[in-house]
């Protein structure tokens, strides 16, 4: 798998080569700003982009907005985007720009550190998949809110809502929670139920909706 | 700086001062439009009542408007003068004594005030040009005009000839009173002839030349009056109209003279300084001190510069420091109070002329000129004091911004970094289960690391707000917080408002939130924030316990400051038991030189 990292610190560059090369990613290009990085995409092509939000010149959002550009010409290239702190609305947003084709993730930096988990989840949204960092979905499920459905969820199906907005195959769900497919399978119907969600049929779009959910 | 504008008078003190230029024009406009009216129903009522050729009606109103045309001009150019008024009111006086008509009550109002123009002359012209009578010798000359025009007058109508007012027919006894009125009349206008000499006499050049005219115009008034009823009697025996026509013409001269000597820009400088005393003494209110000025010396563009003695320069009344001019058509006039330089006027060399005039003003006022330097000194210290504390928190929060940036670029990178070498020795396979369970062990330890990194720098400065603005910030802050909350974010863009005054606001809602949630015991928040007219206006609310004061707790009184320092204010409205709500206002724009949006620390610094 080929991709471009873009990431203004040196060092933290390093570090993602390191972990992304050691898993067999192809490291095809390296980009220190907004507008390098929407050039090398453009340029080399890649199967995936893994961004930091915060980039030169503004160190604001440059990643995110460059992120957005590329998706606009290159709507196949699979976009993880790297932050210091998780932001809701951000998520939402940037689920929002997925559109249909999914293939987005959002994760904190210090993720790298599990190499594997982070090479699997890249891998994952290359091939589709929307993944969300657990910090994030935590906090939108924390949210303190006047009488709410999700208040009268049961603690399982609390997790498995959780699991859901990070992104989780029902398989995957079943191995972490050890349960059957089966009792994933009830849990979810019902938890859709409770919510008030319309089934959808792959992950990606189960994340939008579930996040646009608890976002409101 | 007040306005002027409203009339005030004298409170408790009984005094009354005349009233300020504002009012003026309104009571003037008011005594145009009466004067012009009566003279006009006197004419009418002279048309049908007197055989005289028709130009003698006219007269007198002709001779009462000239009075009240230089009343008028002469109260709007000096409206602490009280000359103005004077004339006015000899005007309706003249009015008054030229009523003709069949009507009792009108014949009466002509009788009682026939001889009183004269004494409002001979008033006149010893107020001139002060308009207050000075010396003890003028106020009794004055006051037995008063009396020789009115007492003696009663006699001559009571048992005159045949008339409304007559109460019996007595030639001898009116004769007598008339003889007595001339004589008495006489000698109140040769004492004003000798005063008014004197003065003329007494004056220094600039003066003479000013008042010298009226005062030659007003000897000749006042001794040919009496003169031409003396020769006329000595010619024949009846009172022709064309006596009267001439007295009446001179006296009609006396205002003539004073619109002559106010035109020439005449009303000397004593004048022009007790009308300054006059200002002191009664309306004197702050920040006049400059228009007063300029009005008394008739120079517009007079400037008031004050002295700072510990900065060693001048200040303009705003407390700024400024240069004393160099053109050449401004003069600079010191102004002192004792032997302490207190300021300077700086006026136009061709306007206000007389050096002479403009340092006496200065004497004049120089106690109200101290008064209105220690308020400009204040001013400039309060300025430079704001101005510094705004700085001081910009500062502060460039620092912040910094200790994030470096905690996230630096620290944490490394830590991260080292974290991943941790994580390959644990999944190496050939290192042994040992190393690899230590390196497990390490790569927990540094994860936590990191994330107690984050927070640190989180706490500092939230990510959001550096990378998102203010809304995104909030929002998140909002998310963690315990308690449910509704958020309303009004015209704030992130381009709109970056720096000081962003962050301050977020850590005010930060910190009333954390109050409520801690102390109060809220269970519902309630944060709107807006921008509009230039100011960042924040408001938390919740339904906590309440009863909470801004000193209570030191984290609240910080940010007050904070706000405070930029300019802002701070308020808070918590009764007991019915919540609580924290509401801020921070300037949005750049103030006291201090840039509160992102400045220096621009892209390429960052």
């Amino acid at each position: 798998m080929r991709v471009v990292v873009a990431e203004d610190q040196a060092l933290l560059r390093e570090g993602l080569v390191l972990v992304l090369e050691r898993d067999g990613f192809e490291v095809v290009g390296t980009a220190g700003d907004g507008p390098d990085l929407v050039r090398k995409a453009r340029a080399h092509k890649p199967d995936a982009v893994v961004a930091d939000i915060r980039m030169p010149p503004t160190q604001t959002d440059e990643g995110l907005r460059a992120a957005l550009e590329i998706r606009q010409t290159h709507p196949q290239i699979a976009i993880l985007l790297l932050s210091q702190h998780v932001q809701r609305r951000l998520a939402q947003e940037l689920l929002e720009q997925a559109g249909a084709v999914g293939g987005t993730g959002y994760l904190l930096k210090q993720r790298i550190v599990d190499g594997e988990t982070f090479c699997s989840d890249l891998r994952r949204i290359c091939r589709g998949a929307s993944v969300l960092d657990p910090e994030v979905v935590a906090t939108m499920l924390g949210r303190a809110r006047r009488d709410d459905p999700i208040e009268r969820l049961t603690p399982r199906r609390r997790e498995v809502l959780a699991l859901m907005a990070e992104g989780w195959t029902n398989a995957a769900i079943a191995r972490r929670l050890t349960l059957t497919e089966k009792a994933v399978l009830k849990h979810v119907a019902h938890v859709y139920q409770e919510l008030g969600l319309t089934t959808h049929p792959d992950e990606h779009r189960r994340v939008r909706a579930v996040i646009q959910y608890l976002g409101r | 700086m007040p306005t002027g504008g409203l009339p005030r008078e004298r409170d408790g003190a009984g005094r009354r001062s005349a009233a300020p230029a504002g009012a003026v024009k309104l009571v003037v406009a008011e005594l145009a439009g009466v004067g012009v009216l009566l003279g006009i129903i006197e004419i009418a009522l002279g048309a049908t009542a007197v055989h005289d050729p028709w130009w003698t009606i006219v007269l007198w109103p002709a001779a009462a408007w000239i009075y009240l045309l230089a009343g008028i001009a002469a109260w709007r150019r000096r409206p602490y003068n009280r000359i103005g008024p004077l004339l006015i009111a000899a005007g309706f006086v003249l009015l008054a004594s030229g009523l003709v008509g069949d009507e009792p009550a009108i014949e009466a109002i002509a009788l009682i005030v026939a001889t009183l123009p004269y004494a409002l002359v001979v008033h006149l012209l010893h107020a001139f040009p002060s308009g207050r009578l000075q010396g003890r010798l003028s106020v009794l000359t004055v006051a037995a005009g008063y009396a020789v025009c009115l007492l003696l007058q009663v006699p001559q109508y009571l048992f005159g000839p045949e008339t409304a007012l007559q109460v019996a027919d007595r030639p001898d006894l009116a004769d007598a009173a008339l003889r007595l009125q001339w004589t008495a009349g006489s000698a109140v206008m040769v004492v004003t002839a000798v005063i008014l000499a004197r003065r003329v006499r007494d004056a220094d050049p600039s003066e003479r030349r000013a008042l010298g005219g009226l005062y030659l115009y007003g000897i000749l008034a006042v001794l040919l009056v009496p003169l031409s009823s003396q020769v006329a009697r000595a010619w024949t025996d009846e009172v022709s109209v064309w006596l009267g026509v001439a007295q009446l013409g001179i006296v009609a001269g006396v205002a003539v003279a004073f619109l002559a000597a106010m035109v020439r820009g005449g009303f000397a400088r004593s004048a022009r300084i007790e009308e300054l005393a006059a200002w002191l003494a009664g309306d004197m209110r702050a920040g006049e001190l400059r228009d007063v000025l300029a009005e008394a010396l008739g120079d517009p563009t007079v400037e008031l510069l004050y002295w700072a003695p510990d900065r060693g320069r001048h200040l303009d009344v705003d407390g700024r420091p400024v240069a004393l001019p160099d053109a050449p058509t401004r003069a600079v006039v010191d102004v002192s109070h004792g032997d302490r330089k207190v300021g300077a006027i700086v006026h136009d060399r061709a306007l206000a002329g007389d050096e002479g005039l403009v340092r006496a003003a200065g004497r004049a006022v120089a106690l109200a000129f101290d008064n209105e330097r220690l308020m400009a000194d204040l001013r400039a210290s309060r300025e430079a004091l704001r101005a510094s504390r705004a700085r001081i928190v910009a500062a502060a929060d460039d620092e912040r911004r910094r200790i994030a940036r470096d905690l996230h670029d630096g620290l944490q990178a490394r830590l991260l970094l080292l974290a991943v070498h941790a994580n390959g020795v644990r999944t190496d396979a050939q290192a042994s289960a040992q190393v690899r369970a230590r390196a497990r062990e390490l790569e927990a330890g540094l994860d936590e690391a990191i994330t107690e990194l984050r927070e640190l720098a989180q706490g500092v400065v939230p990510a959001a707000l550096t990378e998102r603005g203010l809304a995104a910030a909030l929002e998140d802050l909002l998310d963690r917080v315990p308690i449910p909350s509704r958020l309303e974010v009004g015209g704030v863009t992130r381009t709109a408002l970056r720096g000081a005054a962003e962050s301050t606001a977020y850590f005010v809602v930060s910190e009333a939130v954390a109050n409520a949630v801690k102390h109060a015991g809220a269970r519902e928040l309630d944060v709107a924030v807006r921008l509009s007219d230039g100011w960042l206006r924040v408001e938390v609310r919740d339904d906590g316990a309440g009863g909470a004061r801004l000193g209570d707790g030191a984290g609240l009184r910080s940010m007050a400051d904070r706000v405070e320092a930029l300019g802002g204010e701070v308020a808070i409205a918590s009764e007991p038991g019915g919540g609580t709500c924290v509401a801020a206002r921070i300037p949005a724009l750049a103030r006291h030189g201090v840039d509160l949006l992102d400045r220096a620390t621009g892209p390429a610094d960052r």
